[in-house]
């Protein structure tokens, strides 16, 4: 080849950051002509149809979506590294939250919030080299029921020890709200949505640009071929679980300021998250983010302008356009295809 | 002789466990015989479970709703529009409701009437594998309760629908409690049968090939479409048989009977009892009605627990029975049983089973 | 070789759990179920488990309340009721119907329990009432507020209500609303199921021929975990009152942090069973502000325990102490009002064992049911504990009452809500 190996190693670690980039790009712009498109047809069908309501919806949309995608993020994780449907995630980032919530009797924010993702990074290897080590082999169905077991006892216990009261938690944002043309926009949300955004990028630039995140996707490939290259398989794997953890933390005390605590503070969301990592493809970090903002829109949109569907059938309705996605696209909106092998 | 005895094990133990249930109520009190009503209940739900997921190899996390919309079918006809007049209700008169029917004859509508619904939903959803095809069962089992409640003019909404108190019907001279024991489970002893004789043959053969691989079922001439939405529908009928004896027997339907933990602890107890064996219905069926129950106040540990602690103990049990039984019951007694036909104990996968 | 032992021993461990009992014989019948000479066996099922856990205070309130009793010596002279002690036998429905049903069962059939008490939540109630009822076993003081337990008592008359019920309390906010903010645009924000729709209805009829008062009627599901979509869309008409519908716990404080990140302040009006709760108003206060929840609008009948006003009452002072030294082991929060609605609620049940008499049967006591007639210490002064024969709506009086500074202070007269 007339290529100088030099460009050819330059193409190797740019072609995919630049896609990503323009895949980015393009998505967001994508969506915002389509919510655009969306709105300049509902002038006309609809009588009260006002252009600031509309765009409220599509903040709380986005600000509830950012939630949902913070945890799907932490499936979407566990999912590429071990090819586990973790459903004990969402009860795992109850529970560190109420770790946190305990922290922060006694020490303020911050070192609470940091002391916490330790925790959680720890309890989350833990779970992996106890719980599931044992099972890893075993076929998924077996992996399945032991994070639904994982489910149940976590949710029992945080119930158990910090009692099913509700309980505020605090938020590490201002209090306060601006409005921009008279769509109200709280701190809250923003920065919720910020962390969001920012933890897939970090998620992301790991995964592409550090050793330890190249090794890891070396393990997800293939478990073999890594081992027969020296690395630890099993050290990556418990790895991946206390990532996975610490963003479930992350994602569990952004959402108790706004949802609130108590132990079934996650029971609902986890399923809202693992609908959007399918949507964005349950092996890709910013497909679940995604899928949880498109998620988010959705059901308001679907819920204040369509009169069938309103606020009670809001959730299945979000859902059957999710699966005719799936349908069409079956590897989700930003998954790899998977080839099928005899 | 081993190999005739090795080939008659399978009757001789139905016929064994045949006459355990029907000589089981004498020594039952009516609590006893209520308990062992609902496993035959959970029995025959946990067939159609295994159908799904332990022969064809499809996760299913929507199983519940189908046993709520069987519970419904038997609810309304049962009830009839003059029942359903009572709570001032008046279904679209395209609904075929009738005016009332003995509700034993409501099973079998019930099971035609789910099963269809499961093959028609089928269709889409198994063109969607893995983590979709999981998605989208348990996009059922979330939005069943939900259009319960929103089609309330035919299902009596979130204050649900009380049926008629069981009775024995024919001018039987047994008491309610023996009649509906003994109809839940000969009624599962039929689906039992069916299942049996099901997968047994060609068909089963079908549905094991798609399980063990897909590609290798399409190229040997298996449909795998065909056969895995047949499945689909198969396992919503013995759904929809359950739900509706469920319905008949509680006297009662509502939408929040059928939540999506109830779909989530059905797959959990079929892969406990055993999948790909259907005599793991028979363990699975016995776990999931006794063990919530005796979580709550265990009959050795008698010290003080705490409110929330029965969930725990359930959940850690879970965990526990999936590190040490990956087989299930059936797989452990298999085990088992081929230690003592080998004489002696040795290693065996038990991988090999499942899926 | 290990593994198969081991694999043998655990299940062996899982059996013995499961099985004892399991061939249980039943004793012989006694005259009245679950009544001996030194005991009174009740049960009832609740939320231990499950979306609304947060009501599980309830039936442990109720259990400090009887063994108090049990320990006093009562009126006759005896520890207990007429000498017999109460066992109160509760279990964990997670708030499932089809649970209730099944362990209601067990209650009725294997605890031999002499009468269902205190039960909560409305499908539950629905869902047991015809087994009870066609048994003959009193179900009694149902911790529910839907109507049913106070009109169907010829259908059902095994089944007696306690609470004010959500038709009455809705026609309340109705009636106090027209007395004192008349013109006054109304967004209603309720839980969509039959407890919201009560409520509803309630208020309409309350509002009578104003009932164009109301500008905005939205529900949220369980389901949902976020109401801002409804919020916003309710802010946007520009109502000044609202009417939050809405489940003990995390809905309501949600709701209100809702409407305050959306910068709406409208006059809220929170309802009872929420207000009733103080652990709900202290999270709402911390995370929304002592400033944001002040001045909201409820009613109540019972006495609000944390409210400085009732710091020396004799009643309140009773609760504390019989909390403080019959509590569960661990300690409760005794701020937390459904430990309070407990101890209201065993209060006249103790009563109306007493009403039933000195050799009581299940029908005794459900004449009782039918002419209560006292004055519970625990709930606001002249609240009646009073039923007859045509009237089966044990409390249905309240009053209105306004949030200032973490406790409720009376505003109205007694209102009759039925």
């Amino acid at each position: 080849m007339a290529v100088p190996a030099r460009a050819q190693r330059l193409e190797l670690n740019v072609g995919p950051v630049l896609r990503s980039l323009v895949l980015g790009v393009g998505f967001v712009v994508g969506a915002v002509a389509l919510l655009v498109l969306l709105g300049l047809v509902l002038t006309q069908t609809e009588t009260a149809f006002s252009w600031s309501g509309y765009a409220q919806q599509i903040v709380s949309g986005l600000s509830q979506g950012a939630i949902f995608a913070s945890l799907a993020l932490a499936l979407v994780l566990i999912y590429r590294t071990t090819d586990v449907l973790n459903f004990a995630q969402g009860e795992m980032a109850t529970f560190t939250t109420f770790i946190a919530w305990s922290l922060m009797h006694h020490v303020s924010y911050w070192p609470a919030f940091a002391l916490t993702l330790v925790i959680a990074f720890i309890g989350g290897a833990a779970i992996e080299r106890i719980i599931i080590r044992p099972v890893e082999h075993r076929p998924e169905i077996v992996i399945v029921i032991v994070t639904i077991g994982l489910l149940i006892a976590l949710n029992g216990l945080s119930g158990w020890i910090w009692n099913p009261e509700v309980k505020a938690f605090d938020s590490p944002f201002p209090n306060g709200t601006t409005e921009i043309a008279g769509v109200v926009i709280s701190y809250q949300d923003l920065g919720v949505l910020g962390v969001c955004l920012a933890t897939v990028l970090l998620l992301w630039a790991f995964f592409r640009f550090t050793t330890l995140g190249l090794v890891m996707r070396a393990v997800a490939n293939s478990q073999d071929a890594s081992r027969l290259l020296g690395v630890r398989v099993g050290w990556m794997l418990a790895l991946g679980w206390g990532l996975a953890a610490v963003l479930g933390a992350v994602a569990g005390m952004m959402a108790a300021p706004s949802q609130f605590l108590d132990p079934n503070l996650m029971l609902v969301i986890l399923i809202y998250s693992f609908a959007a990592a399918v949507l964005g493809g349950i092996d890709s970090p910013i497909g679940a983010v995604a899928g949880g903002l498109i998620l988010g829109v959705l059901i308001n949109i679907l819920g204040t302008y369509v009169d069938f569907i309103g606020g009670e059938l809001r959730l299945p309705a979000a859902l059957v356009v999710l699966l005719i996605v799936l349908l069409i696209r079956p590897q989700g909106l930003f998954g790899h295809k998977v080839v099928r092998r005899v | 002789m081993r190999r005739y005895l090795s080939v008659a094990v399978g009757p001789l133990l139905f016929v064994a466990a045949a006459a355990v249930v029907a000589l089981l109520p004498r020594f039952m009190g009516e609590f006893r015989l209520l308990e062992f009503t609902l496993v035959a209940i959970y029995v025959i739900a946990l067939l159609g479970l295994n159908i799904l997921t332990g022969y064809s190899g499809q996760i299913s996390l929507g199983h519940g709703a189908f046993v709520g919309v069987g519970a419904y079918v038997a609810a309304l006809l049962s009830l009839g529009r003059p029942g359903l007049e009572l709570y001032m209700l008046d279904p679209p008169s395209w609904i075929p409701i009738g005016n009332g029917m003995t509700p034993v004859f409501t099973i079998p509508i019930a099971a035609l009437v789910t099963g269809v619904i499961g093959f028609l939903i089928g269709i889409p959803a198994l063109r969607l594998g893995g983590v979709s095809l999981a998605l989208a069962t348990l996009a059922l089992a979330v939005s069943f309760p939900i259009l319960m409640k929103r089609f309330s003019e035919v299902t009596g909404g979130g204050g649900g629908l009380n049926l008629n108190l069981p009775e024995t019907p024919f001018g039987w001279d047994i008491s309610t409690r023996h009649w509906l024991y003994y109809e839940a489970w000969v009624t599962a002893g039929i689906l039992f049968l069916a299942a049996w004789l099901l997968v047994r043959g060609r068909i089963g053969r079908a549905w094991r090939a798609i399980r063990d691989g897909e590609v290798a079922a399409t190229s040997s001439g298996v449909n795998p479409a065909l056969y895995k939405t047949f499945a689909f529908g198969v396992s919503s009928a013995y759904a929809g048989a359950a739900g509706a004896l469920f319905a008949i027997e509680t006297a009662y339907v509502n939408p929040d009977t059928f939540p999506v933990s109830l779909s989530i602890l059905l797959l959990a107890s079929a892969v406990i009892g055993g999948l790909g064996s259907l005599a793991g219905a028979l363990f699975g069926a016995l776990l999931y009605e006794f063990l919530p129950i005796y979580s709550q106040e265990p009959p050795i540990f008698s010290f003080h627990f705490a409110d929330q602690a029965p969930s725990v103990v359930f959940g850690v049990f879970l965990i526990v029975i999936m590190l040490l039984l990956p087989g299930g019951v059936a797989g452990l007694l298999r085990t088992l049983a081929g230690a003592v036909r080998t004489g002696r104990f040795r290693r065996r996968s038990e991988t090999s089973e499942l899926a | 070789m290990k593994r198969v032992l081991l694999v043998t021993l655990v299940l062996g461990a899982a059996l013995t759990v499961a099985l004892p009992g399991a061939f249980a014989r039943t004793e012989a019948t006694q005259a009245t179920p679950g009544i001996t000479s030194k005991s009174i066996k009740i049960g009832g099922t609740f939320p231990y488990s499950g979306p609304v856990s947060s009501y599980s205070p309830i039936p442990e309130g109720m259990k400090t309340y009887f063994r108090f009793v049990n320990a006093r010596k009562g009126p006759d002279g005896k520890r207990g009721i007429y000498g017999r002690k109460i066992d109160f036998k509760t279990y964990d429905d997670a708030y499932n119907p089809g649970q209730t049903v099944q362990l209601t069962n067990k209650l009725v059939l294997e605890d031999k329990v002499f009468a269902v008490v205190g039960s909560l939540g409305t499908e539950q109630n629905l869902a047991i009432r015809p087994l009870l009822n066609q048994r003959k076993v009193p179900q009694v003081l149902v911790s529910t507020g839907a109507s049913y337990w106070g009109t169907q008592y010829k259908q059902f008359p095994w089944t007696s209500g306690w609470q004010t019920d959500y038709i009455a309390e809705g026609r309340m906010y109705a009636r106090w609303i027209l007395a004192n903010a008349a013109r006054q645009k109304i967004a209603i924000f309720y839980q969509n199921d039959d407890y919201g729709k009560d409520y509803l209805n309630g208020i309409k009829q309350g509002l009578g021929s104003k009932t164009n008062l109301i500008v905005s009627e939205l529900s949220y599901e369980v389901t949902d975990t976020s109401y801002a979509s409804q919020i916003a869309r309710q802010r946007a008409t520009s109502a000044d009152t609202w009417i939050l519908v809405t489940t003990a716990g995390t809905p309501t404080v949600r709701a209100l942090a809702t409407a305050k990140r959306l910068g709406w302040k409208p006059d809220q009006i929170i309802i009872n069973s929420v207000a009733a709760t103080d652990g709900v108003m202290a999270a709402a206060v911390a995370s929304v502000g002592q400033d944001y929840v002040n001045g909201a609008v409820s009613t109540g009948y019972l006495k609000n325990n944390t409210n400085p006003k009732y710091k020396n009452d004799p009643a309140i002072r009773s609760y504390r102490r019989i909390m403080s030294k019959y509590a569960p082991p661990g300690g409760v929060n005794i701020r937390n009002s459904f430990y309070y609605y407990g101890v209201a609620k065993a209060y006249d049940f103790v009563k109306l064992m007493y009403a039933a008499g000195k050799n009581p049967t299940r029908s005794s006591l459900m004449a009782a049911t039918a002419k209560m007639n006292w004055v519970n210490p625990y709930a606001l002064a002249g609240v009646k504990i009073k039923t007859s024969k045509a009237d089966r709506f044990p409390i249905d009086q309240g009053k209105v009452v306004r949030y200032n500074n973490g406790s409720w202070s009376e505003i109205s007269a007694l209102y009759k809500g039925r």
